[in-house]
């Protein structure tokens, strides 16, 4: 029992990093439909700033008065940096290509995908860059279950995220230039909204998750590499269309299931095959629901 | 004119800032939190330089100021090509086919025909996703799974079973189109991107089966000592006979793999032209519009997918008797998405375009050997550059609508 | 960087043209092939820079008759079979006599059946799998261990050295890493050491915890750690400290590597690695440790290996007089001396020998720790 509450906690966590991710993945897919196969580089890009910034703010001494403070400017900053990334990359690389087939801009994103991580491996080398470990050092014991600190963390914020996401979208009026803009591009410039801009901010948007997911799974996981943005795009992207691609809770729901369905399929089944059971899973939802768990049906809006 | 270069150089400028920015933290803070500020101004110094030299010759270009260089080479262009265009189309086949069967006697060293074989290969696979991609329109991310497949069958038929090359291609074939209407069945109603991630998810599946299954293919350590390809060649040392030789030397493996890729050209040629092709093409453009006319469009997607397994098991089934070794790492997901370049950036549903993208991207990769650890990042930045110039590909294939999907 | 921008390092010579008046100008070339790029790079750099250090030991010896100049070419494999084998189709084109390479046994393995359609002896520094050298290839040989010799070494030092009677036993499904599990379970069998379970993860998982959390609940003496690189390795070691494992961790030769230590800091200490026993008190190694260090900082843990496997290579040149495989086959197969790794002798299958101890990490430090002839070092 003890265990199973342990896997749960684990599935949890992972669920809930996956869910970070899928979040700003869903966000620019429900915008311009385009699949972002950089997002894993933004999130690459967000671990590597953020333990950065923590190793200046230990040079200035910061570290040792106000570590969360610390945790708190650095991914405040390191969300600011990966916005300016991702609206650099969305003016050179897919703005021009809006016009263009989807695949264009799919290619181009596959391209922007390979040279950011590369021009990270260049930049900071190809050994992992170990993260301050201090951060995940405290946490609750129950006998033989273990709560982390950081854990903890990642819960909250992916539901502060979650929460602050809807409110943006259903609540603000740029949630709902971005919904207007995500229905039908020309009809919404006519009716004065910049969409250019929208889009713009909406990737901006989606780094910044990123870079945040970033930053926990470095903490978490104590390192961050260049190419380490790669699986967990795959899976987020996967985890979000499971949840229905452009739905902000399907991505949650998406994320967890993902996280769970690895979790315990590596605890109950086979630790080799936990990627198969996840992709089974996202390929039998797909099946029956072809437009994701929380998705709309997909012949209406489409066609 | 001039105000319009104005507001490029302004945006160029704009850009170069905006650069600095991203490149200043990424390289100016050392890992022990010291900064440093020469390395990324080097860096940068070096971009703005590329981008001045590059914004100047483009100005110069569009204010007329090259026009006395340019000209007279267009003029020339212009008229070679004038003259390309009045041979017949056969005279270029029939040289292009002659220039392909002399190739390994004009270049003879070992990694030229390294890396011929490799672009022959890849060309199958190329014109192979093209029937999916290109002509039935449907995304696939996980091709580089039949290639797998192919590729073990024929490994594990041959380790087993003691099959021969060219007795197991047809099951490479058989077993790739089985994968492809197992992977083509549950997807065949789904469209556009949620196609995309259960491909990719099937590419991955393949993968980690062909990499955890010990029993049946050996798990990471892949299947070693697979026969290379043989040929019966006439002997007349006591009478007249045949002779089995093993294809050891790399110019007998081109041969092979140059008449493979003729075969799928051919076959995709066929196949474009016929009713089916034709069935394909007015899926892709509009797949509600096409049942309506009376097209199977459940048998004619999961046809696609069978077709462009086919041809990705043969090239797989080569590729084991090439290499004599297969394991699992061959059939990654960057495979699939190197593939899929080819496709695009050839020209979709264009021939002589998947051929041109498919030598393009072996070679860049090869030249850019020198570059080494830079090599990757000009790759990624060369896709995004020809996407930027050339979106529909090197060579635009002729009949290419849009898809009613990208209208949103 | 500097260093390693230039893929082909031309080593002058300064001609030793007393000795040969008779020869003309001819050039050796032998060839390097490892991972330069990818997450393998720092590794297949060290290899590159110890066959250079050889190189030079060799021409300040006098260099090898009836050659003036030895060149270097060094190949990527980015431990990619596919690669491999395009880049052992180069060094054959550039017609080396022999290779020193490669690091992955998934790309030594293709890689050395090509070589070996043109007789070219290749001598691996760093590809421990069995089957490197017991596919009866003529001209491969072996610097470092081989991964049967590896894990009863494992086992051993569990048994003896930490007194375990159960193990957990986890791999990430390489060749390597599967192949050394697989190993260790079947040695713990036959020495009465109970494996409680064998799990594999994927290679490139973050994420450990589920497997962490049943080796928790099964409480065994010993975590078995045999993953592909080292940042798995940190990755695993730091999940498994967070949770409390009690057990002692005990890894292989991929886990010797100071980036293990930086990541990981404090869940580092205290785990075992096993790894070759190189004795740093005797001549041959100070040669290489210092002329090494003076141009390439930290000695990483193949450099060595490398090292010995091209001054083989060189030596057997030199001693054969000749570039003809079968001659320079005689005299590497004739050579016994004290390399700067171990102890230099090949047996007819090309292995010269494993020489596997246990190292504890200390203060942030590989400790030598435990030899199964000795004992427990002080």
């Amino acid at each position: 029992m003890e265990v199973f509450i342990q896997q749960c906690i684990n599935a949890l966590t992972l669920g809930g990093l996956y869910a970070l991710i899928a979040l700003g993945y869903t966000m620019v897919y429900g915008v311009i439909q385009l699949i972002n196969f950089a997002h894993g580089e933004f999130f690459a890009a967000g671990g590597y700033i953020g333990v950065l910034l923590l190793g200046v703010m230990t040079a200035m001494g910061l570290m040792e008065s106000a570590p969360w403070m610390c945790l708190g400017v650095s991914l405040l900053l390191t969300m600011l940096y990966c916005a300016f990334l991702a609206m650099g990359v969305e003016r050179i690389a897919y703005k021009p290509l809006r016009k263009q087939t989807r695949l264009a801009a799919l290619i181009s994103a596959l391209g922007m995908s390979i040279f950011l991580s590369n021009g990270m491996m260049l930049a900071r080398g190809p050994l992992d860059q170990p993260y301050p470990l201090e951060y995940s050092s405290g946490g609750f014991e129950f006998g033989l279950i273990t709560i982390n600190n950081l854990q903890i963390v990642i819960w909250v914020l992916t539901a502060v995220l979650l929460v602050a996401l809807n409110l943006l979208v259903f609540r603000s009026r740029i949630g709902m230039a971005m919904r207007a803009v995500a229905q039908d591009k020309v009809m919404s410039a006519l009716v004065a909204i910049n969409t250019n801009r929208i889009i713009a901010l909406t990737f901006a948007i989606g780094a910044g998750l990123a870079a945040a997911a970033g930053i926990m799974v470095g903490l978490y996981y104590g390192s961050v590499r260049y190419d380490m943005g790669f699986v967990p795009g795959i899976k987020a992207f996967a985890a979000a269309v499971l949840g229905g691609i452009g739905n902000i809770t399907g991505a949650m729901i998406g994320g967890l299931i993902i996280g769970a369905v690895e979790v315990f399929g590596a605890a109950y089944i086979s630790g080799e095959y936990k990627d198969v059971f996840a992709f089974i899973i996202l390929i039998a939802v797909l099946y029956f629901k072809p437009t994701g768990i929380m998705g709309e049906n997909i012949d209406d809006t489409r066609v | 004119m001039i105000r319009e270069l104005r507001k490029i150089w302004k945006s160029c400028f704009i850009g170069l800032l905006w650069f600095l920015a991203l490149l200043w933290p990424m390289t100016g803070i050392n890992s022990d939190g010291t900064l440093t500020f020469a390395r990324p101004l080097e860096i940068w110094l070096i971009v703005v330089v590329a981008a001045v030299v590059i914004m100047l010759i483009y100005s110069a270009n569009k204010s007329g100021m090259l026009a006395p260089f340019t000209r007279p080479v267009q003029t020339a262009a212009g008229g070679l090509a004038g003259q390309a265009a009045r041979l017949p189309i056969w005279v270029w086949l029939l040289v292009a086919l002659g220039l392909a069967m002399f190739y390994p006697v004009i270049f003879t060293s070992r990694p030229a025909h390294d890396v011929a074989i490799n672009v022959l290969i890849y060309i199958s696979l190329g014109l192979g996703l093209n029937i999916v991609i290109g002509l039935a329109g449907m995304l696939d991310l996980g091709y580089i799974a039949f290639y797998g497949v192919g590729a073990y069958t024929y490994a594990l038929l041959n380790v087993y079973l003691g099959f021969s090359f060219w007795t197991a291609l047809p099951f490479a074939a058989l077993f790739a189109a089985i994968a492809g209407c197992i992977i083509g069945y549950p997807t065949l109603r789904m469209r556009g991107d949620y196609l995309a991630i259960v491909t990719l998810a099937f590419g991955e599946i393949v993968r980690l089966i062909l990499n955890n299954w010990m029993e049946l293919t050996n798990g990471p350590n892949g299947v070693l000592g697979i026969d290379r390809p043989t040929m019966l060649v006439p002997t007349f040392d006591d009478g007249f006979g045949f002779e089995v030789i093993s294809l050891r030397k790399l110019y007998m493996l081109y041969y092979v793999a140059l008449a493979l890729a003729v075969f799928t050209m051919l076959c995709v040629y066929r196949l474009n032209y016929s009713r089916i092709g034709r069935a394909w093409e007015a899926i892709r453009e509009d797949e509600t519009a096409a049942e309506l006319m009376g097209v199977n469009t459940f048998l004619l997607k999961l046809l696609a997918y069978a077709m462009g397994a086919v041809f990705a098991g043969l090239a797989g089934a080569f590729f084991a008797g090439r290499m004599k070794f297969v394991s699992p790492e061959s059939f990654t997901f960057l495979e699939s998405a190197m593939v899929l370049c080819m496709v695009v950036l050839g020209g979709m549903a264009s021939i002589p375009g998947i051929i041109l993208g498919a030598a393009a991207l072996v070679l860049m990769q090869e030249w850019f050997r020198e570059f080494e650890t830079y090599r990757m990042l000009v790759f990624g930045g060369c896709m995004v550059l020809m996407m930027l110039f050339r979106p529909a590909g090197l060579i635009p294939a002729r009949r290419m609508g849009r898809r009613s999907e990208d209208d949103e | 960087m500097k260093k390693m921008k230039r893929s082909v390092g031309v080593v002058a010579v300064l001609a030793v043209a007393l000795m040969s008046g008779a020869a003309t100008a001819e050039t050796l070339k032998i060839g390097m092939m490892g991972p330069l790029t990818g997450p393998y790079a720092a590794d297949g750099n060290d290899i590159a820079n110890g066959v250079r250090v050889a190189i030079e030991v060799i021409n300040e010896a006098g260099g090898i008759e009836g050659f003036d100049t030895i060149e270097l070419i060094t190949q990527d494999t980015a431990c990619d079979p596919k690669q491999a084998v395009a880049a052992a189709n180069n060094l054959i084109n550039d017609e080396v006599v022999g290779v020193v390479g490669a690091y992955c046994s998934s790309s030594t393995i293709p890689a050395s059946e090509t070589l070996a359609e043109e007789d070219i002896l290749m001598l691996t520094p760093a590809s421990t799998n069995e089957m490197v050298t017991d596919r009866g290839l003529p001209y491969m040989f072996r610097v470092c261990g081989r991964d049967d010799d590896q894990a009863p070494a494992a086992v051993r030092f569990m048994k003896e050295a930490l007194g375990a009677k159960t193990v957990f036993i986890v791999d990430d499904k390489t060749t390597y890493s599967q192949g050394l599990a697989d190993g260790v379970a079947a040695s713990s069998k036959e020495m009465g050491l109970e494996v409680l379970a064998h799990e594999h993860v994927n290679q490139g998982d973050k994420d450990f915890s589920a497997i962490l959390t049943k080796a928790k609940a099964a409480a065994p003496d010993v975590l078995y750690m045999s993953l592909q690189n080292h940042s798995s390795g940190s990755l695993m070691a730091i999940q498994a400290n967070r949770m409390g494992l009690d057990a002692a961790i005990l890894s292989q030769d991929a886990m010797f590597h100071p980036n293990f230590i930086n990541v990981a800091k404090e869940a580092a200490e205290g785990v075992y690695v096993t790894f070759g026993y190189t004795d740093e008190s005797t001549e041959a190694y100070k040669q290489f440790a210092d002329k090494f260090s003076a141009q390439y900082g930290d000695i990483g843990a193949y450099a060595i290996y490398a090292y010995d496997a091209a001054t083989v290579l060189l030596n057997g040149i030199k001693q054969a007089g000749s570039t003809d495989p079968a001659k320079i086959k005689e005299a590497i197969m004739a050579m016994d001396f004290q390399g700067a790794s171990k102890q230099i002798k090949f047996n007819e299958k090309g292995d010269s020998g494993s020489s596997y101890i246990a190292f504890k990490i200390e203060n942030g430090e590989y400790r030598p720790y435990w030899h199964p002839e000795t004992g427990y070092y002080q």
